[in-house]
């Protein structure tokens, strides 16, 4: 991980929760293909502040990461080889 | 009566037989108590998340059903105590999925009582630009 810089960061769009903007979008645990968006390559969960969720929306989408990752639809973690 | 869902992993080299009459308990299960099956789909096999004493694959199965807590608990008893049962998960259904399995994606008729908030409330104006799907 990159050691904290207080440094200007140049001007971010500010992100808006997809759950959000679409409201057709669904958080279901079956649903690997959208989950697999809110996961890193190591499949650990996507933080808020990265991925710009709600905080409703993120809680429901960790609850939805963890169903799936309970019946292994989707890895608790993936070993990088 | 609650309308739960059920995910279950077999094993995935079970002859037809032996799939059918895993198919034929649950479904006689879920009758001698009372419950109703609204859906039992076959998502057939997949790749594990992760190895499941030590099977890299398992064929799952989706159950959607109506049934009391007793009824929850008798065929999860019954899927413990199966060894071609490598795993299940039951939830409560909550609303109509949208995409209900990756193998065959299907309506599912909506469930009568959300047990949560549904749709986000719209306070701003809808965007579509940020779609993931």
């Amino acid at each position: 991980m990159k050691a904290p810089v207080k440094k200007k960061r140049p001007f971010q769009r500010r992100k808006v929760c997809v759950f959000c903007a679409d409201s057709n979008m669904k958080i279901d645990y079956k649903d690997v293909k959208t989950l697999s968006h809110f996961v890193t390559e190591r499949g650990k969960i996507l933080p808020r502040r990265i991925s710009g969720n709600c905080a409703k929306h993120q809680r429901e989408l960790t609850t939805a990461i963890k169903r799936a990752r309970n019946i292994a639809l989707m890895p608790f973690t993936v070993v990088s080889s | 009566m609650r309308r739960y869902e059920t995910i279950f992993i077999t094993l995935p080299d079970l002859s037809e037989e032996d799939q059918a009459t895993l198919q034929e308990k649950v479904r006689s299960l879920i009758s001698a108590h009372k419950g109703e099956i609204i859906n039992l789909e076959d998502w057939g096999i997949k790749k594990l998340g992760y190895e499941i004493r030590k099977n890299k694959n398992g064929r799952y199965y989706f159950l959607d059903y109506r049934a009391t807590p007793d009824l929850v608990r008798e065929i999860e008893r019954n899927f413990r105590l199966n060894d071609r049962v490598l795993k299940y998960l039951t939830v409560k259904a909550q609303r109509p999925t949208k995409t209900a399995s990756p193998a065959t994606p299907k309506e599912a008729p909506p469930p009568p009582k959300g047990m949560e908030a549904k749709n986000p409330e719209q306070t701003s104006e809808q965007t579509t630009e940020g779609d993931l799907t």
